[in-house]
């Protein structure tokens, strides 16, 4: 599959902060990729340069083989995008602003397809401050697609609206990779990273600190697999040490905690070990490590 | 390219469905027309001679306030950053926000010219002047506008920013208050506000010579104009965030250098000094103000008094009997006398009917006229005085429109009541002798169904010597 996006050690500064430091990374055709990473990490930056709104420092940026800095109008044609702090004038309707923005480019989508795509039907007419939250993000959705973009930027599209909303959001979003898009979309949530994306990028301090596909990125974490185990008489530490690729062994209350990368063979072998000494087990939780767990390991150490 | 084109268009539909931007959009300047013409009501065509100002007052607010206003909210909101994402030129979209306003503008102008021609205000003399006249006032204040759209960082900063443009010009730029009134200083500065170049160059279009003379203004709009577009749209900020860098500051510097290079040049070349944008016959274009404020003092001496060294050809009589007509017609400056039509002493022409409201107060005027104690007195002198002092006070008190028909009232008893010889010689005497004699009269005027005298003394008696040779004039045939 080929790259549609190729972010090349992107840097920027503003003033004195370095928001920045050398951002590179590939999203290929049709896939969801994420960029995580906390609140000022540089996720929005690195999109507001990519879709043209602020000029890199330095890195390329290729958009569908197409050098983005050098033809940034040609790239506009064919990309979509909903970003933060964007809004529309209060009396505008979701027909009018489809009907308006779909003629600013060459190829454009049906206004009334939209509309029902997104859901915007009933509210077609309305003004744009009577809208909710929901229906507001939606006709940015929607205005991202008016000129059948082969590759959307969706900037922290699930941010302020609430659980329901929020769903039907995750199964338009993977509508779109359905209908052979590529979206690139940023996200401090770790459960819609791990819901939609098939690879994400962890974003901190300006830079790529790990990318992959989530399932990877959690094996690759240190976190591993945590087991928690509490037996009815404590078992001895050199015992527990002596397992195959364990690390971390913590008291943890009532029992103990420990990591393991082999989950398998460890239990297996700790099993001979407690049955062999007649140790009877109470509790035994063996837990997956989450992104959630991966992106607090690699970026809150570091804030 | 289509997509501007349809943005074109929902720009215009948006405005007109923001009912703040219509207030002052249109309703402002039809308040602003119902304001002067009030004011200068007593002109004989209202608003003919002050329409300049009008449309530069229109222009000014919806270029400098009403369009920097949608701008920097769209900006605010995030619509520019919206704009930005999609392929259409940032530049092309800010020429399309310019040229929103000017068809606006130009709604607005010909709704002021429509309803000024409702209460009376012929068709502008040169009507198609005139439109290159709006157009290019146009250009120049929403190159002006286009430079607080950029500088200002939100809304209410548009305000201060707008504002700080808007009133000097009003107050001291010749737009509000006429240049040709101005005190001298205050035509100085006027030099460096662009208002009065606009206001000149509409007015002539109006009731002058049209475009003939408007050289300079037009440079002078031109380069304001120009320059502020220029440095509008580099300095332009779509993202509300976005710092204003030194770069920016510098055309900043180049749009204070147009207005500088344009005052010195019209202050180098004498355009500062006021010229008449309209046939200058009419009445001093000093605006009214509200009836205790200090009155106007006569333009120049109306007549030589005795102590006056150049109207020693003629003596001067020492009773008002002696008066002969030689010396009234050797010192009188008929010409320097107000219009009829002016601000002070005004006199219908004849003819007009007075308006229905005012016809019973005109009657019971002239049916409680030759029943007024003080229209018999016996020195001749304090009678017709005291006839005098009824549309003096009327004119000080300035009572609607009723002051310009109280004299034809006056006029008519003093006529009936005094051979015409004598009042010739009492009215020159009145007139040339106005600190003499006892004004109780004045204060009595309530016994006619009218007002009593204000305590200024002063520019009653002043009035008095106006309406004596106003009258004079009439029986001499000096005025007719």
């Amino acid at each position: 599959m080929a790259a549609r996006v190729i972010v090349r050690d992107l840097r920027k500064r503003y003033g004195s902060v370095e928001a920045l430091r050398g951002v590179s990374f590939e999203v290929n055709e049709g896939e969801i990729f994420g960029l995580l990473g906390p609140n000022g990490a540089g996720k929005t930056t690195t999109v507001e340069c990519i879709v043209g709104l602020r000029e890199p420092d330095e890195g390329s940026i290729e958009l569908l083989g197409i050098d983005a800095r050098r033809k940034p109008a040609e790239v506009r044609e064919k990309i979509g995008a909903a970003l933060q702090t964007t809004s529309l004038q209060d009396k505008i309707t979701p027909r009018e602003a489809i009907q308006v923005f779909g003629a600013f480019y060459r190829e454009r989508a049906g206004t009334q397809a939209l509309l029902e795509r997104f859901a915007l039907t009933e509210k077609a007419d309305a003004a744009f401050d009577t809208l909710s939250g929901g229906q507001r993000q939606r006709l940015a959705l929607a205005l991202a697609f008016v000129n059948n973009p082969q590759i959307v930027f969706l900037d922290e599209p699930t941010s302020g609206l609430d659980a329901h909303a929020r769903r039907e959001l995750h199964s338009e979003i993977l509508r779109m990779k359905k209908d052979g898009c590529t979206v690139l979309l940023t996200t401090h949530n770790v459960e819609e990273a791990e819901r939609l994306c098939d690879r994400a990028a962890i974003i901190d301090h300006g830079r790529v600190v790990a990318s992959g596909a989530p399932r990877e990125l959690i094996a690759q974490s240190a976190s591993a697999t945590s087991v928690f185990l509490a037996t009815a008489v404590p078992v001895d530490r050199a015992i527990l040490a002596a397992l195959p690729g364990v690390e971390d062994i913590a008291e943890d209350g009532p029992g103990v905690r420990f990591r393991v990368s082999d989950v398998t063979g460890a239990l297996a072998q700790l099993m001979g070990e407690l049955a062999s000494r007649g140790i009877a087990i109470n509790e035994l939780h063996v837990q997956k490590a989450s992104l959630e767990d991966v992106l607090i390991e690699m970026t809150g150490g570091a804030s | 390219m289509n997509g501007l084109a349809e943005q074109y268009v929902l720009s215009l539909r948006l405005y007109f469905r923001n009912k703040m931007g219509m207030f002052y959009g249109y309703l402002f300047p039809a308040i602003f027309l119902l304001a002067f013409w009030v004011l200068y009501r007593s002109e004989p065509v209202p608003v003919w001679r002050h329409l300049g100002q009008l449309l530069t007052v229109t222009i000014l607010g919806g270029a400098c306030l009403g369009m920097p206003t949608t701008i920097v909210s769209e900006r605010e909101r995030g619509v520019w950053r919206r704009y930005r994402m999609t392929p259409a030129s940032t530049r092309a979209l800010i020429a399309s926000s310019v040229l929103v306003r000017f068809l606006i503008l130009i709604t607005a102008g010909l709704l002021q010219i429509a309803l000024a021609m409702a209460i009376g205000m012929p068709l502008p003399k040169h009507p198609f002047d005139l439109c290159i006249a709006f157009t290019v006032v146009s250009f120049a204040f929403l190159g002006l506008g286009l430079v607080i759209a950029s500088m200002a960082d939100n809304v209410p900063s548009v305000q201060a920013l707008g504002q700080c443009i808007f009133l000097p010009m009003l107050i001291v730029g010749g737009v509000a208050v006429p240049v040709e009134t101005l005190p001298d200083w205050a035509q100085h500065i006027a030099s460096f506000f662009p208002g009065r170049y606009a206001v000149s160059s509409l007015q002539a279009c109006v009731n002058g010579i049209g475009l003939g003379k408007s050289g300079f203004d037009f440079l002078a709009l031109f380069l304001i104009g120009a320059t502020g577009l220029l440095a509008g749209g580099r300095m332009f900020r779509w993202e509300a965030g976005q710092r204003f860098s030194a770069r920016r500051k510098g055309w900043l510097t180049a749009v204070a250098a147009a207005w500088a290079v344009i005052g010195i040049f019209a202050e180098a070349h004498g355009s500062a000094a006021a010229k008449p944008v309209a046939a200058p016959r009419n009445a001093p274009p000093t605006p009214r103000r509200i009836a205790t404020a200090p009155e106007i003092p006569p333009p120049a001496p109306l007549v030589s008094t005795p102590q006056a060294p150049e109207a020693a050809a003629i003596p001067h009589a020492k009773t008002w009997k002696e008066v002969t007509l030689a010396e009234i017609n050797a010192n009188v400056h008929w010409r320097d006398l107000p219009p009829d039509t002016g601000f002070y002493s005004p006199i219908s022409p004849p003819g007009i009917p007075p308006p229905d409201d005012l016809k019973d107060q005109l009657d019971q005027l002239r049916t409680n006229l030759p029943l007024w104690p003080l229209g018999y007195v016996t020195d001749p002198v304090q009678r017709v005085r005291n006839f005098l002092y009824i549309p003096a006070v009327t004119d000080v008190l300035r009572t609607e429109i009723l002051e310009s028909y109280v004299p034809l009232v006056v006029f008519d008893q003093l006529q009936k009541d005094i051979p015409k010889d004598d009042l010739v010689k009492l009215l020159y005497w009145v007139a040339t002798h106005p600190a003499e004699g006892d004004d109780t009269a004045a204060s009595r005027l309530d016994q006619l169904g009218l007002e009593n005298a204000p305590p200024d003394m002063d520019t009653v008696r002043e009035r008095v010597s106006t309406y004596a040779l106003k009258l004079l004039g009439r029986l001499t045939g000096k005025i007719r």
